[in-house]
C-alpha cells in the first residue's frame, strides 16, 4: 500500500494545493457526517439544510450562535498568542473558570449596594479588567514555572486546571452559595447582565467583547514590536535570545494574555449567558476554543468566522436533534474529522499519491 | 475500645476504597506510560477509556461472558489508537491537538454508537460483571486482609500488569528500545532501531491499557454504559504518570495517593468533618504541578516528549 505515496522532494507551500486540502476535508467529514444521519433521516442534505437554517438562517438562531461563539472567540485568540509565542498552553478550561468567579464576585458585590452607584459602562469596564487580571495571573503563574524553574507548560496547565475547578466548586458550595439546594451562587442583579444588541434576540454584548479583542489581538500580532517579539519568541527562542529578546519574559506576558483572554471567556458566559456562578460552567470549551484557533492556523482574523461555523454547527445539532431525533453527537464526530482531516491533510504536503496509470519511469526525476 | 474501632473500620473502608478507585487509573497509567517513554505524549486516552468502556459493556451485552467483553475492550482500545498513532508518528501532527479532538471524536462516536446499538429510550441494562475474589487466609488478615486482598480479579490482573510492565521497560531489549527513542530518537535511529515502529508500540500499548481501563470500570464497577462515565481519568492519569516519574512501580503509588484523596473526601464527608472536600480533592494536582514545575530539581521526563521525529 505504502508504495502508493511517493515523497516529496520539499512539502508545497502552494495556497491552491493547501486550500484545496482544507475543502476537501471539509467535504470528506460532511459526507462521513451524511452517512451517521442515514439511520434516522431519509435524506441527510435536509438534515444539514435544516441544521443551518436552525443556526444561521434566522434572526433567534443566529443569536444563539453569536453567544455560543463568542467565548469560543476569546479563547481561540488566547490561544494563538500563547502558541504563536511557543507556549503551548492548555488551561483554558482552568482559566474561564477563573475569569467567571471573577466576574460573578465583583458583579454580586454589586448586588450588596457597594457598587450600586456606579453607571453600568464603569462596571462593565471594571468587571472586564478584573476578571482579565484574575485569569492572567493564574495563566502567568504557569509562564513563571517554566521560564524561572524550566518546568513543562503543557503538563502545568493541564493540572491547573483541575485546581481551578475545584476552587469554583469549593466557592460555589461555601462561601458563595445561594440558599437552596443547587451549589450554586444567587442570580446575580439584571443591570449586571450584559445588554443585549439585536431586538427580539438572546444575542448579547459578548460577542462585541469578542471582536474588539480580536481588533486588539490583530492589532498587536501583526502591527506592534511586541507581538513581533512574541512570535520570533515562539519561532525561534535561541535566535530571539541572541537578537536581545528576554525569552523568559515573554513567555510569561504571553502566558498573562492568553490567561486573561481565557477569563473573558468566564466574564461572557457568567455575565451573558448563565447569570450565575455554577459548577462545571465550562464545559469543554477551554478545548473547543483550542481547536477552532488551530482551524483558524492561529490566525487571529480567521478565529472570527471559524469559531461562528463551529458554533453553528452545535446549535443547528440541538435543533435537528430536537426535529428529528438524530443525535447531536454526530456532529461532534463531524467537527472533529474536519479538525483530524485538515491535519491529516498535512501529510499530502511531504507525499504525492502515485497513480497506477502513471509509469514509475516518468516519475522518477522527481525522487 | 469504641473509639479504636470506629477508627479501625474508618481506615479499613478508606483504603480499601482507595485501593479499589486506582485501580482503573492505574491501568491507563500504566499504558500511557510507554507511550510518554517512547516519545508521544497521548493526551487521547481520554477517548479511548470511554471507547473500551463501551466495547465492553456492548460485547457483554450480546454475549453474556464479561470476560469476552474485557478482551473486546482492548482491542478497541487498540484499534482506537491505531489511528491516534497514525497521526502522531507518520503524519507528525501535533500531538496535543490531535489528543484533544480525539478526546471529542470518541465521545461523539461512543454515544453515536451506544445509540445506534441500542436506541434511546430503554433504560441501560445492567450486565454481568467480573467478580471479586477473596483470597483464602490473606483476606482474614485483621486490617490488611480486607484492604488488600478481596478485590475485582482485574486489580490483582493490574497488579500483575504493573510488575510485567516494569520488567519489559528496564529488563528488556523492547523496553531498552523505547526508552531510548524517547530520549533521542535519532541516536536511537542510528543504532538501528526504527523510531516509527517503537513509537507505534508505544501508543498501541497505551491504547490497549486505556481500553482495558474502559472495562475495567464497566465490568468491575459500573456494570452499565452512559457516555459520562469517564470524567477526567484519562487527565487523572497522565497526572499519575508524572507524578510517578515515568515507572511503573512509583505510578502504582501515585494511583493510590489519588485514590486515596478521592476515597478520604467521601468518607470525610460521611464523618461530617469541617474541612472542604475540595482541598483534599486538589491536593495530588498541586502535587503533580509541583513535580513538573521543576521547583525540586529536573523533572524526570522523557526528552523527547512531544517532539515529532523526522529523520535527517
Amino acid at each position: 500500500m505504502w508504495n502508493m505515496f511517493e515523497r516529496r522532494l520539499a512539502p508545497t507551500e502552494s495556497p491552491w494545493a493547501i486550500a484545496a486540502m482544507t475543502f476537501g476535508s471539509v467535504v470528506l467529514a460532511f459526507l462521513i457526517g451524511a452517512v451517521l444521519f442515514l439511520p434516522f433521516v431519509s435524506n441527510p442534505i435536509d438534515a444539514y439544510v435544516s441544521l443551518f437554517e436552525a443556526s444561521l438562517g434566522s434572526m433567534r438562531g443566529l443569536g444563539i450562535t453569536l453567544n455560543r461563539a463568542a467565548p469560543l472567540i476569546v479563547i481561540a485568540l488566547g490561544t494563538c498568542v500563547a502558541w504563536r509565542a511557543g507556549f503551548g498552553y492548555l488551561g483554558f478550561e482552568g482559566c474561564l473558570t477563573i475569569g467567571a468567579a471573577a466576574s460573578a464576585w465583583f458583579a454580586l458585590l454589586a448586588l450588596d449596594g457597594g457598587l450600586a452607584f456606579i453607571p453600568s459602562i464603569l462596571f462593565f469596564a471594571v468587571a472586564i479588567c478584573i476578571s482579565f487580571g484574575a485569569g492572567g495571573a493564574w495563566a502567568g503563574g504557569v509562564g513563571l514555572f517554566r521560564s524561572r524553574f524550566g518546568g513543562n507548560e503543557v503538563l502545568i496547565s493541564l493540572m491547573t486546571n483541575y485546581v481551578a475547578a475545584f476552587i469554583v466548586q469549593y466557592l460555589v458550595s461555601g462561601p458563595m452559595r445561594a440558599p437552596g439546594s443547587l451549589p450554586q451562587t444567587p442570580r446575580l442583579p439584571t443591570e449586571t447582565w450584559l445588554p443585549g444588541i439585536i431586538p427580539e434576540t438572546r444575542a448579547h454584548a459578548g460577542i462585541l467583547i469578542a471582536l474588539a479583542a480580536t481588533g486588539l489581538v490583530w492589532l498587536l500580532m501583526s502591527r506592534m514590536r511586541l507581538g513581533y517579539e512574541l512570535i520570533v519568541t515562539g519561532l525561534n527562542p535561541f535566535a530571539a535570545r541572541y537578537g536581545g529578546i528576554n525569552v523568559g519574559r515573554r513567555y510569561v506576558l504571553a502566558a498573562f494574555l492568553a490567561g486573561g483572554l481565557g477569563a473573558l471567556a468566564g466574564l461572557i458566559e457568567v455575565l451573558g449567558t448563565q447569570h450565575r456562578l455554577l459548577d462545571g460552567l465550562s464545559g469543554g470549551i477551554g478545548f473547543i476554543g483550542i481547536v477552532v484557533a488551530l482551524l483558524a492556523k492561529l490566525n487571529p482574523l480567521a478565529v472570527v468566522p471559524t469559531a461562528v461555523l463551529y458554533a453553528a454547527l452545535s446549535v443547528g445539532a440541538d435543533a435537528v436533534q430536537r426535529s428529528t431525533g438524530a443525535p447531536s453527537s454526530i456532529i461532534f464526530i463531524l467537527q472533529s474529522l474536519i479538525v483530524l482531516f485538515v491535519m491529516a491533510s498535512d501529510f499530502l504536503r511531504y507525499w504525492t499519491i502515485r497513480l497506477p496509470f502513471k509509469s514509475p519511469g516518468s516519475e522518477s526525476g522527481k525522487v | 475500645m469504641f473509639d479504636d474501632f470506629v477508627v479501625s473500620s474508618f481506615l479499613v473502608t478508606w483504603l480499601a476504597a482507595s485501593v479499589r478507585l486506582a485501580g482503573p487509573l492505574l491501568l491507563t497509567a500504566l499504558g500511557e506510560i510507554f507511550a510518554e517513554r517512547s516519545g508521544v505524549l497521548n493526551v487521547g486516552i481520554e477517548g479511548t477509556i470511554l471507547i473500551g468502556a463501551l466495547a465492553a459493556y456492548l460485547v457483554t451485552y450480546q454475549s453474556g461472558t464479561p470476560w469476552t467483553g474485557f478482551a473486546a475492550a482492548i482491542l478497541a482500545g487498540i484499534l482506537a489508537n491505531l489511528l491516534l498513532a497514525w497521526m502522531y508518528v507518520t503524519v507528525r501532527a501535533n500531538q496535543v491537538v490531535v489528543g484533544i479532538v480525539f478526546n471529542i471524536l470518541a465521545l461523539g462516536a461512543a454515544s453515536y454508537g451506544y445509540r445506534l446499538a441500542l436506541g434511546s429510550a430503554s433504560n441501560p441494562e445492567l450486565i454481568p460483571m467480573i467478580g471479586s475474589v477473596t483470597i483464602p487466609y490473606l483476606s482474614s488478615i485483621p486490617l490488611v486482609g480486607p484492604i488488600l486482598f478481596s478485590h475485582s480479579i482485574l486489580l490483582y490482573v493490574t497488579i500483575a500488569a504493573v510488575l510485567a510492565g516494569e520488567f519489559v521497560l528496564f529488563r528488556t531489549r523492547f523496553g531498552l528500545n523505547v526508552r531510548a527513542v524517547g530520549e533521542n530518537p535519532h541516536a536511537a535511529a542510528n543504532a538501528g532501531i526504527s523510531v516509527s515502529r517503537i513509537r507505534y508500540a508505544g501508543v498501541l500499548l497505551s491504547g490497549a491499557g486505556a481500553g482495558a481501563a474502559g472495562g475495567y470500570l464497566v465490568l468491575a464497577q459500573i456494570g452499565l454504559f452512559r457516555d459520562t462515565i469517564v470524567v477526567g481519568q484519562g487527565f487523572i492519569a497522565l497526572a499519575i504518570v508524572i507524578f510517578g516519574r515515568w515507572r511503573p512501580i512509583y505510578a502504582a503509588f501515585a494511583a493510590l495517593a489519588f485514590g486515596a484523596a478521592d476515597a478520604l473526601q467521601l468518607s470525610l464527608q460521611l464523618f461530617s468533618f469541617d474541612l472542604p472536600p475540595q482541598l483534599l480533592l486538589s491536593l495530588p494536582y498541586v502535587l503533580t504541578i509541583v513535580a513538573v514545575s521543576g521547583l525540586i530539581g529536573r523533572a524526570a521526563q522523557p526528552a523527547a516528549l512531544m517532539e515529532p521525529y523526522r529523520p535527517n
